[in-house]
């Protein structure tokens, strides 16, 4: 290490300068991330740009990220097969008679969705199809609508499954039973938050009720969506007893969609198939691509202890958990600006996973902190997946829905902030249901 | 050459959607294999459903290529079309330098695989490594044919 030609600083002025100079220039972000590590590989004469092939090699032969392709495919089959239809029909019955009923659907649809699949993209972008236009149509105003749609798909990574919580538990080793549970009690609080922001807009803005449903609608229609709503038992409690792994659970997931969609709700066409499976590759391609990318990024980090010297300071300072907490948190909340999710993790996750355990805090508890944070990146500009695909579908630019969606952040990082003052909000269910995967 | 061009996506396409598809073989094989004595337990699975998995990202990155479905971050407030369209220009040419470097040195990684073999099938690596040259090949041709379309367009638009 000692006979470096850049110095850390250097390095990271060529890094991070380089990476904002090509985003401002449009480069998009997976290439932008190594294009910028380029330059460095081609100084430094210890390394040269087979770093590159070897660190995106090594980040795709992984078996972990395989439920990235795998839990989007669940998405779209749920979508085309019939099942996001029941569980729909479920959601009016249950909350459409609260104010801004279509609104109060759209959150709730979220979390039956965000335990079936892992993936907040599939949700905001067929969620955006179902609700935006109809919501219009109602008489609710264009950027609520686009905000509310955005806002409730974040919910989709930190409800179980979840996209992240694999990733988290491949790169920092942390147990994935564990994190499933322990996302739980936060997802529903966010949800909560949710459904009291849209029912202070509805207050405020008279948005339309639906008449209340019978209780034999709530019956009838809650007994056709059972067994899709049996999906996140199967998975979490497939996992919790050691039946499969993470990846393998969200293989059986896409097998139980395909086999809900085909045989009992009957309404998967070939062509829908077809398409289901291609969209699920682009998507899941670009995304993980990106990965690529960025581990060669985080790669060159590491190699010139750039976090280390980042973090030597906020050691001195002498935090508490809380504070830490709060640190982490800014933090991805700040990087989720810029970057997906998944990159995020390898890149600043990574660097941060000493720092929470200097303190103390317990690594669940770190991980669900840190990837409710990045699921708020999702909404936060210039680079929130969710709010651009939401705004994508009503065909506005991004500033368009921004006010209401910042509106709706807040109550979420009261959430957030009680998920980091108070730990046993996520550590309680594992530690009731699965505490030997605590420790 | 358009007809080739598309062509060369349609088939990209189709061989995204089979690679997405096989990987869900190895891995229900996995599964199938403990619970039931009806098949062995394949040392291989792992493995193969990870080297699939590797060319599923490459091939969908070459088609997002083509598609222009890469996320960039937009911190422009609202550009004229022709402002819009000039920046997307300069933004191509730094994508097509880094499909050049992987291009070129995707070829010095492809021969560093020739003589290895993979762990538990025993496949030659450089079925796996020669993905990054033919893919960098792909973007330069479907970048390079985008940019000189958009350079057509570029009078007619103000």
């Amino acid at each position: 290490m000692s006979s470096v030609v850049l110095s850390p600083g250097m390095a990271a002025l060529v890094l991070f300068g380089g990476f904002f100079l090509l985003l401002i220039l449009r480069v998009p972000v997976a290439f932008a991330l190594g294009l910028s590590a380029l330059p460095v590989l081609l100084i430094e004469p210890r390394l040269s740009p087979m770093v590159l092939f070897n660190e995106m090699f090594k980040s795709y032969n992984s078996f972990i990220l395989l439920a990235v392709p795998f839990f989007l495919l669940t998405a779209n089959l749920m979508n085309v097969g019939g099942i996001t239809d029941r569980l729909m029909r479920l959601s009016r019955a249950l909350v459409g008679h609260f104010p801004g009923g279509l609104a109060q659907i759209n959150v709730l649809l979220s979390v039956f969705f965000a335990g079936i699949s892992g993936s907040s993209t599939a949700d905001a972008a067929s969620q955006g199809k179902l609700f935006i236009d109809a919501q219009v149509k109602e008489g609710y105003d264009l950027s609520f609508s686009i905000a509310i749609t955005a806002v409730s798909a974040v919910l989709a990574v930190i409800i179980p499954p979840s996209i992240l919580m694999v990733v988290w538990g491949g790169v920092i080793s942390t147990s994935i039973g564990a994190m499933y549970l322990a996302g739980i009690v936060p997802g529903l609080l966010i949800g909560g938050a949710q459904m009291l922001t849209v029912h202070a807009y509805a207050k405020r803005r008279n948005y339309p009720v639906y008449p209340k449903a019978k209780f034999s609608e709530i019956v009838e229609s809650a007994s056709i969506s059972i067994p899709a709503l049996m999906t996140p038992v199967i998975i979490v409690g497939g996992i919790l007893l050691g039946f499969f792994t993470a990846t393998e659970s969200a293989a059986v997931a896409v097998i139980y969609a395909a086999v809900l969609s085909l045989f009992f709700y009957r309404e998967l066409t070939p062509s829908q198939l077809w398409e289901a499976i291609v969209e699920t590759g682009r998507l899941s391609a670009i995304a993980l691509f990106c990965v690529g990318t960025a581990s060669v990024f985080g790669w060159l980090l590491a190699y010139y202890q750039i976090p280390k010297a980042l973090l030597s300071n906020v050691q001195a300072w002498g935090l508490g958990v809380i504070g830490v907490g709060v640190l982490i948190a800014g933090a991805f909340l700040v990087v989720g600006c810029f970057l997906d999710a998944i990159p995020a993790i390898i890149i600043v996750g990574t660097t941060l996973q000493p720092l929470a355990e200097s303190v103390g805090m317990h690594p669940v508890h770190f991980a669900i902190v840190g990837i409710v944070s990045l699921a708020f990146g999702l909404i936060t500009p210039p680079y929130g997946m969710c709010l651009m695909i939401s705004c994508a579908v009503a065909k506005v630019p991004l500033r368009f829905a921004l006010k209401d969606t910042m509106i709706m952040l807040i109550p979420m990082l009261v959430v957030l902030c009680g998920v980091i003052v108070f730990p046993e909000l996520a550590l309680f269910m594992p530690r009731t249901f699965a505490p030997d995967m605590l420790k | 050459m358009q007809k080739l061009l598309d062509g060369i996506h349609r088939l990209l396409i189709w061989i995204l959607a089979v690679t997405v598809v096989l990987l869900m073989v190895p891995v229900s094989l996995q599964i199938f294999s403990r619970f039931t004595e009806l098949i062995p337990r394949y040392m291989w699975t792992e493995e193969m459903s990870r080297f699939m998995f590797i060319w599923m990202v490459m091939i969908g990155a070459t088609v997002g290529v083509r598609e222009g479905l890469h996320f960039d971050v937009d911190v422009w407030p609202s550009l004229k079309p022709r402002a819009s369209l000039l920046l997307k220009m300069v933004s191509n040419l730094f994508v097509i330098a880094f499909a050049a470097v992987v291009l070129y040195w995707g070829i010095e990684f492809t021969q560093f695989g020739w003589n290895q073999s993979s762990e538990l099938a025993d496949m030659p690596m450089w079925w796996i490594f020669i993905a990054w040259p033919l893919c960098g090949a792909l973007w330069l041709t479907f970048l390079i044919d985008g940019t000189l379309r958009d350079l057509r367009r570029l009078p007619s638009i103000s």
